[in-house]
C-alpha cells in the first residue's frame, strides 16, 4: 500500500471510470427499450473483490449506493461457487435489490484463481410483470403483486447462458422480447467491462490495481471525513413525512436522529414506524442509497462518490420498518416516492449541523397516466412526465425550475407538448410557471409550473394518478419558506373536481381540462435578507407580487 | 488565390493558398474590442510576407472564407441583443421551463441557466394551430400590434416569434413578421418554423432565440469587416464558416446566425477531413488540444460525423453541427490534489489570465503547460514564436509546491505524472467517442493539432494502440486551413411526422423536389452553375415510441413506389448503431432534410519531393528532457523538415506554436504534405 505510485494511482482512477463509461455506452447502444436507450435509466460500476464500488458511471443517483448490496448478496449466496465467466443476476429487494424493475447483472473478474473485481450493471426494465404494466401499482399489497422476483441466479455459468432461465424471466414480463433484448445487451456490456478491466490488470498487474482501488476507497473515505469535520458536532433530529402511507394513514412520519461526530455520522432511523401495506416501503439497499445521495449533495464533491466515503456514514434501522421492510412488503415506490422522503429527512436534520451546505426541499415525483382508446389510434396509454416542479434553493443560488426532485434531478427529459398533441387526443392549453409557487427565501425556491391538458377524445378515458407531495410541501431551509405543494384537479364546465396524488380510475370526459400545478422548491435563508435587486427583478418578472415583496421580503 | 481567416480567443490565424499552390500563413493577436481590426492586421502581415501591397493581395483573392468566435462569445458572455417574444397564449414560459433535464445530476448548486429572453418581454397573443396544421384560433392581430409596440418601446432588438405547432403551419408566424414590417420598427426577426422546421417546442424556441440573440451582433461585426475588406480592395464575397463545416455568404450567415455559434472547432475538423481524403484514411479522429479543452471529432470516409443538437451552457441549439465533443483538459488545465489525496487535472483552467505559472503573470497554480515545461518538452524561448518567454523556475516552483510535495515526489516525477494523466484522459476521451458511435478505436488514425496536441500525440497513440498518428505541419493555423477546404452549404428541413407504412416513394420525392427548388434558387443566386450543385437527402426516422431519430441517407429516388427501400435503410442504420430492431413497432419519418452544396474549387495541398531520410538539415540543437531519466534530446525545426526525413525518438520537433514529442523507441516520418507521421514501435518503415 505504502509503495503506491501517485502517477499510476491518478491514471488508474480515470481508467477505472472509463471502464464504467464504456459499459454504459455499450448498453445504451445495444439495449432494446426506449426507457433505457433514450432516458438512460441505467448505471454501471466496478467493484473490488469485497464488492465495494471503486468506480461508477454517473447516471442514476439512486442506483449507485444500492448496487453493492445486490452484488454482495450474490457473492454471499454463491460463496465459493463463483467461477470465471459466470454472470449473476438478481432483482429481489429482499436479496439486496431496490425494486423489481431494476435488474442487476454482475460478472466476476478472476486472476490466479482469486476473485479480485466485479463489473456490474443495473438497468430499469420497462416491465417485470405484476398487476400493472410498468410495475408501479398503488394497489399492490405484497411483493408478488409487483412482478417476478429474481433472487441471485447464475444467468451465465462458465460462459454458457442459461437459456431456460432467460426464458422463464422474460415470459414473466409483458414485453418478453424487449426484456430479452435488454438482458442480452446487459450481458454484452458487462463482458466489455470485464475485457477492458482485464486489459488494465494485465498492463499494471493485479496487485497494483488492487492497491489503487484500495487507495481510491481510502481517498473517498478521507474526503468524506474531512467534510464531516467541517460540520457542527451534535445530535440532530428531524421528521419528513409521506403524504399518506398509501392505505390508511395521512402524513406518515419518517423520523431520523443524526449524530455528527468526529469525522463520522450516524443516521438512526430506528424510530420509523412499521412497514406499510402499500408500495412505499424502502428496502435497506435503497434507504442506504438515499442517505448517501443526501450526503453527496451536502458535500458537492465528485471525489467522495465511491463506497469508501460510506465508511464514515453509519445507518441504523429496525427490521420490519418502512425503511427496512421484510418480505412480503411491496416496494416499487422505493426509488422515487420513498427516496424523496428519506433524502428530505436527512437534509432537514443536517440543516442545523451544516447550514452552509444544506439544500431546501424539492418537488416530489408526481405523474399520471391517461388510458383510453380512439378509433384512429387504437388503445393508448399516455405517461405524463412533464411539469416536474421546482428544486430547493441553497445558500448561494435560487432553486432550478422544472427539474423535479431529489431522487433524480433533471434526469429524464420531458416529452414535447407538440409530440403529445400529435400522438394523443389532447390539446395542451397552458404550460407555464406558477407565480409565487417557489418558497420565499434569501435564495428563492425554484418555481413550480402549471400544465393544463384538454381531453379531446371521442369517449371517456381513465385517469390514474401516482404522485407524492399534494399534502406535504417542499421544506424551507435556514429560515426560508416552504414551497407550494402539488395540486391537481379537473375542470368540467363550471365544475371543479379536486384530486389527490392517489386518485385512481377517475373517468374523464371529452372537454375536461386536467390542471396540474407542480410543487415549488423550498426557499433557503431569511427572505428579508434577499438582495433588493433580486426582489425587484422577481416582481418585474412576475415571480412574486408586490404584496409579497413588501410583506415577506420587506421591500419598501 | 484563396484566404481563410480564423479568429480565436487569443490569435487570429490566416492561411492563404496562392495561384501556384503554395501555402502562406500569418498569425497575429486577436483584438476582442473589434475583431475585424485583428483580421486587417493579419492581412497586412500576410501581404508583407508575400511582398504584395494589400489591395493587390485582396484584389487577386477569389475566395475569402472566415470564421470567428463572435457569435459564440455573445452567448457565453451573455452579451447578445435584448430579445422579445411573441408567442401562443399559455406558452410564454416554455423557454424557461426548458425540457426538464439537467446535465450534471449531482451538481445541485450551479446557477439556474437564465433564459435568453427576459420574462417581461415574453408576450402572449391569442392564436392556435393544431398538431395537424389546422388553425384552431386565428391570430389576434390587434394583440400582435400592441405587443409590437410594447416590445419596441422596451428597447428590444431581436424579436422571436414562436407559435405552438408552427412547424405544421407557419402562416401565423409569418403574419407577425408582416405586421412588424407594416410598423415603423425593424428588429432582427427569428420565426421558429424558419429557423428550425421540426417538431419540439423547446428545441424550436431555444434555437430561434439563440439566432435572434446573436444575429444583430454578428451582423454588425460582419458588415464592418466586409466594409473594411472592400475598402482595401476585396471584390470576392465573404463566406462565413458554419457549425456544419460548410460556409454561407454573409447576408445568409447573418439571417442564420445560430449556425455560427458552434462553428469554432469546425475548421479543425474540416482540415482533418481534408487530410483524411489526401491520406486515404478511412477512419480518422481529430483531437485539438488548446488552452482549456481538447476537441475530439470522428471522421469516417473523409466526412466528419454530424449531430442534430448541441448544448452550450445548458442552452439547446438544435441545428446540424459537426459532432465535436470537448474534454476539459488543455495546456492551461490546473493540476491539483483532491481532498482524498489523489492527483487530478482540470476541469479548472488558468485561462489566458493569469495563465500558467510559467507565464509570470501572477498565476500560482501548476498547469499542464508548467509540467511540460519542467520536463523540458517545451522550449522556453521559442514558445509562441518567442513572443512569450516562459519561466521554468516559476513552473517548477508551482509543480513542487502543489503536486510534488503533497505526493512526496521529486519535481520531475510530479511533472511526469501530470503529463501522463493528460495523455490518459485524452486517450480515454477518444475511446469513449469511438465506442459511443459503435467503432473500435484501434481502427482509427489520430490527427493531432492545437498548441498542446503534439506534446501528447505519441503517448495518446500508444495508449490506444493506434496504427499511427499524424501531426500536420500547419498544426498552429489548422482551423483556417480547414476553411479553405469548405464548400457553400445550405441546410433545409421540413417536419414530416408520417408513418413509413403510409408512404410511397412519390410522397418523399415530391417533398424533396420542393426543397430542391428552394435550394437551387439560393445557390443560383450565389452564382453557382447547376454542375456545381450537389444535394444530400436525409430522412430522420424513429420508431413510434422513441424520442431520438436516426438519420437515413437517401442517395436517390430512382426506386419503385414501394417504400420498402427506406425501411431497409432505416433498419440498417438502426441496427448498425444499436445491434437490434423493433420489428413490430411502426417507423415514423420525423423530419426530411436536404443539404445543398455549392462546390468551391477543390483544394490541393502542395506535395514535396522525397529528399532522403536524413533529418540533419532540420536539426536545431538539443535540450535535456525527462523521460523517466534526463536525456539530452535533439530538437528539430518543423518547417525545415522535408518529405522522407525519418526521426527516431527521443526527439523534439519545435515550431512557433507547438512542439511534437517523440519518446524513446518511437519513430516518425515526414510525408509528402510535410506532416509528421508517428508510427508505433515496429511499424516504422
Amino acid at each position: 500500500m505504502s509503495s503506491i505510485d501517485p502517477l499510476t494511482l491518478a491514471v488508474v482512477r480515470h481508467k477505472l471510470l472509463a471502464v464504467t463509461e464504456e459499459v454504459v455506452e455499450t448498453m445504451v447502444r445495444t439495449c432494446f427499450s426506449p426507457l433505457l436507450n433514450q432516458s438512460r435509466d441505467l448505471s454501471a460500476v466496478v467493484l473490488d473483490g469485497d464488492a465495494q464500488v471503486v468506480a461508477q458511471a454517473e447516471r442514476t443517483p439512486i442506483h449507485m449506493g444500492a448496487m453493492p448490496f445486490a452484488v454482495r448478496a450474490m457473492a454471499k449466496d454463491f460463496a465459493d461457487d463463483i467461477a470465471p465467466d459466470d454472470v449473476l443476476m438478481a432483482n429481489d429487494p429482499y436479496w439486496g435489490g431496490s425494486h423489481l424493475p431494476d435488474i442487476t447483472l454482475a460478472k466476476p473478474v478472476f486472476r490466479d484463481g482469486v476473485l479480485c473485481f466485479w463489473v456490474a450493471i443495473r438497468a430499469h426494465q420497462s416491465d417485470t410483470g405484476g398487476i400493472s404494466a410498468g410495475g408501479y401499482s398503488p394497489s399492490a399489497r405484497e411483493i408478488w403483486h409487483e412482478g417476478i422476483r429474481i433472487p441471485p441466479v447464475k444467468l451465465v455459468k462458465k460462459g454458457c447462458v442459461h437459456e431456460d432461465w432467460l426464458r422463464l424471466v422474460c415470459e414473466n414480463t409483458r414485453k418478453p422480447e424487449d426484456t430479452r433484448g435488454d438482458l442480452m445487451a446487459a450481458l454484452a456490456s458487462v463482458d466489455v467491462g470485464v475485457e477492458r478491466l482485464g486489459a488494465l490488470l494485465d498492463r499494471y498487474g493485479v496487485a497494483q490495481i488492487q492497491n489503487c482501488s484500495a487507495a481510491i476507497l481510502d481517498a473517498g473515505e478521507a474526503a468524506m471525513r474531512a467534510h464531516i469535520r467541517r460540520w457542527k458536532p451534535g445530535v440532530y433530529e428531524a421528521v419528513a413525512r409521506y403524504d399518506h402511507d398509501g392505505v390508511a394513514t395521512e402524513r406518515f412520519p419518517v423520523p431520523v436522529t443524526i449524530t455528527v461526530g468526529d469525522g463520522e455520522v450516524e443516521i438512526d432511523f430506528r424510530q420509523v414506524g412499521d412497514q406499510v401495506a402499500s408500495y412505499l416501503n424502502s428496502p435497506i439497499a435503497n434507504t442506504s442509497a438515499c442517505v448517501y445521495i443526501a450526503f453527496f449533495y451536502l458535500c458537492n464533491d465528485q471525489q467522495v462518490q465511491n463506497e469508501g466515503s460510506t465508511r464514515a456514514i453509519k445507518i441504523l434501522t429496525r427490521k420490519g420498518s418502512v425503511v427496512d421492510p421484510v418480505s412480503p412488503a411491496p416496494v416499487t415506490g422505493s426509488t422515487t416516492f420513498a427516496a424523496a422522503v428519506i433524502i428530505e429527512s436527512v437534509l432537514k436534520a443536517m440543516q442545523a449541523a451544516a447550514p452552509d451546505a444544506v439544500v431546501a426541499g424539492s418537488a416530489r415525483r408526481f405523474r399520471y397516466v391517461i388510458a383510453g382508446s380512439e378509433p384512429e389510434i387504437g388503445s393508448y396509454i399516455y405517461h405524463y412526465f412533464s411539469n416536474k416542479g421546482g428544486f430547493g434553493a441553497n445558500n448561494n443560488e435560487d432553486g432550478w425550475i422544472n427539474v423535479g426532485g431529489f431522487q433524480n434531478p433533471g434526469g429524464t427529459p420531458s416529452a414535447s407538448i407538440e409530440r403529445v398533441e400529435a400522438t394523443y387526443p389532447f390539446q395542451i392549453e397552458e404550460y407555464g410557471i406558477t407565480v409565487e409557487s417557489g418558497g420565499a427565501g434569501k435564495q428563492r425556491g425554484g418555481a413550480g409550473g402549471v400544465f393544463a391538458l384538454r381531453y379531446r377524445g371521442s369517449g371517456s378515458a381513465a385517469l390514474n394518478i401516482a404522485g407524492e407531495g399534494t399534502v406535504i410541501a417542499p421544506f424551507g431551509a435556514n429560515g426560508g419558506q416552504d414551497g407550494d405543494p402539488h395540486a391537481i384537479w379537473i375542470e368540467r364546465g363550471s365544475e371543479r373536481i379536486d384530486l389527490t396524488g392517489r386518485s385512481n380510475d377517475v373517468p374523464i370526459e371529452p372537454g375536461d381540462l386536467i390542471v396540474h400545478h407542480s410543487a415549488g422548491g423550498g426557499g433557503c435563508g431569511d427572505p428579508k435578507e434577499r438582495t433588493r435587486a433580486l426582489v425587484e427583478r422577481d416582481v418585474a418578472y412576475g415571480y412574486i407580487c408586490e404584496e409579497t415583496a413588501r410583506d415577506m421580503y420587506g421591500a419598501e | 488565390m484563396r484566404i481563410g481567416v480564423d479568429i480565436g480567443g487569443t490569435f487570429t490565424d490566416l492561411v492563404c493558398i496562392d495561384g501556384t499552390g503554395v501555402l502562406h500563413t500569418a498569425k497575429t493577436p486577436s483584438t476582442p474590442d473589434d475583431p475585424s481590426r485583428g483580421v486587417m492586421e493579419a492581412l497586412a502581415l500576410l501581404a508583407e510576407t508575400m511582398s504584395l501591397a494589400l489591395p493587390d493581395l485582396l484584389g487577386a483573392t477569389e475566395l475569402f472564407l472566415h470564421g470567428s468566435t463572435v457569435a459564440t462569445n455573445l452567448v457565453v458572455e451573455r452579451k447578445g441583443a435584448p430579445l422579445g417574444l411573441i408567442t401562443t397564449q399559455g406558452f410564454r414560459d416554455v423557454i424557461e421551463l426548458r425540457d426538464g433535464s439537467k446535465q450534471n445530476r449531482y451538481d445541485i448548486r450551479s446557477p439556474f441557466p437564465q433564459p435568453l429572453i427576459r420574462r417581461p418581454e415574453r408576450l402572449e397573443v391569442a392564436e392556435r394551430v393544431n398538431a395537424h396544421g389546422g388553425i384552431e384560433t386565428p391570430l389576434d392581430e390587434d394583440a400582435v400590434r400592441t405587443a409590437i409596440a410594447g416590445l419596441r418601446d422596451a428597447g428590444v432588438e431581436g424579436l422571436v416569434v414562436f407559435f405552438v405547432n408552427a412547424h405544421r403551419n407557419g402562416a401565423q408566424e409569418c403574419r407577425v413578421r408582416e405586421l412588424v414590417e407594416e410598423s415603423d420598427w425593424a428588429p432582427f426577426i427569428s420565426l421558429s418554423h424558419e429557423v428550425l422546421s421540426r417538431e419540439g417546442e423547446y428545441d424550436r424556441i431555444s434555437t430561434a432565440a439563440v439566432n435572434a440573440y446573436v444575429g444583430p451582433g454578428l451582423g454588425g461585426y460582419l458588415e464592418r469587416l466586409a466594409a473594411r475588406l472592400a475598402e482595401s480592395g476585396l471584390t470576392a464575397p465573404v463566406l462565413v464558416m458554419q457549425s456544419t463545416g460548410g460556409v454561407l455568404p454573409l447576408d445568409h450567415a447573418v439571417r442564420h446566425a445560430v449556425g455560427s455559434v458552434t462553428s469554432g472547432p469546425a475548421g479543425g475538423a474540416m482540415a482533418g477531413a481534408l487530410f483524411a481524403r489526401l491520406g486515404e484514411e478511412s477512419h480518422l479522429v481529430t483531437y485539438d488540444m488548446g488552452g482549456t479543452s481538447t476537441d475530439i471529432c470522428l471522421i469516417e470516409g473523409g466526412v466528419p460525423l454530424e449531430r442534430q443538437e448541441t448544448q452550450l451552457e445548458e442552452i439547446k441549439i438544435a441545428v446540424s453541427a459537426l459532432d465535436i465533443s470537448a474534454l476539459g483538459a488543455g495546456g492551461g488545465s490546473i493540476a491539483w490534489i483532491d481532498p482524498g489525496g489523489i492527483l487530478d487535472l482540470g476541469p479548472h483552467s488558468a485561462g489566458a489570465e493569469p495563465g500558467p505559472a510559467c507565464y509570470g503573470r501572477g498565476g500560482e497554480l501548476p498547469t499542464l503547460t508548467d509540467a511540460n515545461l519542467v520536463l523540458g518538452l517545451i522550449a522556453p524561448d521559442t514558445f509562441l514564436g518567442g513572443r512569450l518567454a516562459l519561466d521554468r523556475v516559476l513552473a517548477a516552483r508551482a509543480v513542487q509546491r502543489y503536486v510534488a510535495e503533497p505526493l512526496g515526489l521529486s519535481v520531475e516525477n510530479a511533472a511526469q505524472a501530470v503529463n501522463a494523466l493528460a495523455s490518459a484522459r485524452i486517450a480515454e476521451g477518444i475511446r469513449a467517442n469511438t465506442v459511443r458511435r459503435g467503432f473500435d478505436p484501434r481502427e482509427f488514425t489520430i490527427f493531432s493539432f492545437g498548441g498542446a496536441g503534439g506534446l501528447h500525440a505519441a503517448a495518446v497513440a500508444l495508449e490506444l494502440e493506434f496504427p499511427r498518428a499524424i501531426v500536420p505541419r500547419e498544426a498552429s493555423v489548422l482551423s483556417a486551413l480547414g476553411f479553405l477546404a469548405a464548400d457553400v452549404r445550405h441546410d433545409y428541413q421540413r417536419a414530416f411526422g408520417r408513418r413509413m407504412l403510409d408512404l410511397t416513394t412519390a410522397d418523399l420525392r415530391e417533398l424533396f423536389a420542393t426543397l430542391e427548388v428552394e435550394a437551387r434558387e439560393a445557390l443560383a443566386a450565389e452564382g453557382f452553375e447547376p454542375g456545381q450543385m450537389r444535394f444530400e437527402r436525409f430522412a430522420d426516422c424513429r420508431y413510434v415510441r422513441q424520442v431520438y431519430t436516426v438519420p437515413v441517407a437517401l442517395p436517390d429516388f430512382d426506386k419503385g413506389d414501394d417504400i420498402g427501400w427506406l425501411t431497409d435503410g432505416y433498419e440498417a442504420e438502426y441496427s448498425g448503431l444499436y445491434q437490434h430492431l423493433h420489428e413490430r413497432d411502426a417507423i415514423v419519418v420525423d423530419t426530411c432534410r436536404l443539404v445543398a452544396y455549392g462546390a468551391l474549387p477543390s483544394l490541393e495541398l502542395p506535395r514535396g519531393e522525397n529528399s532522403g531520410s536524413d533529418p540533419t538539415a532540420a536539426k536545431r540543437g538539443s535540450r535535456q528532457v525527462y523521460f523517466g531519466e534526463w536525456l539530452e534530446t535533439p530538437s528539430f525545426w518543423f518547417e525545415d523538415l522535408t518529405p522522407g526525413m525519418r526521426l527516431d525518438g527521443p526527439a523534439l520537433i519545435d515550431s512557433e506554436s507547438t512542439t511534437v514529442v517523440l519518446p524513446p523507441d518511437i519513430a516518425a516520418e515526414v510525408d509528402p504534405y510535410g506532416s509528421l507521421i508517428i508510427a508505433k514501435p515496429g511499424d516504422g518503415k
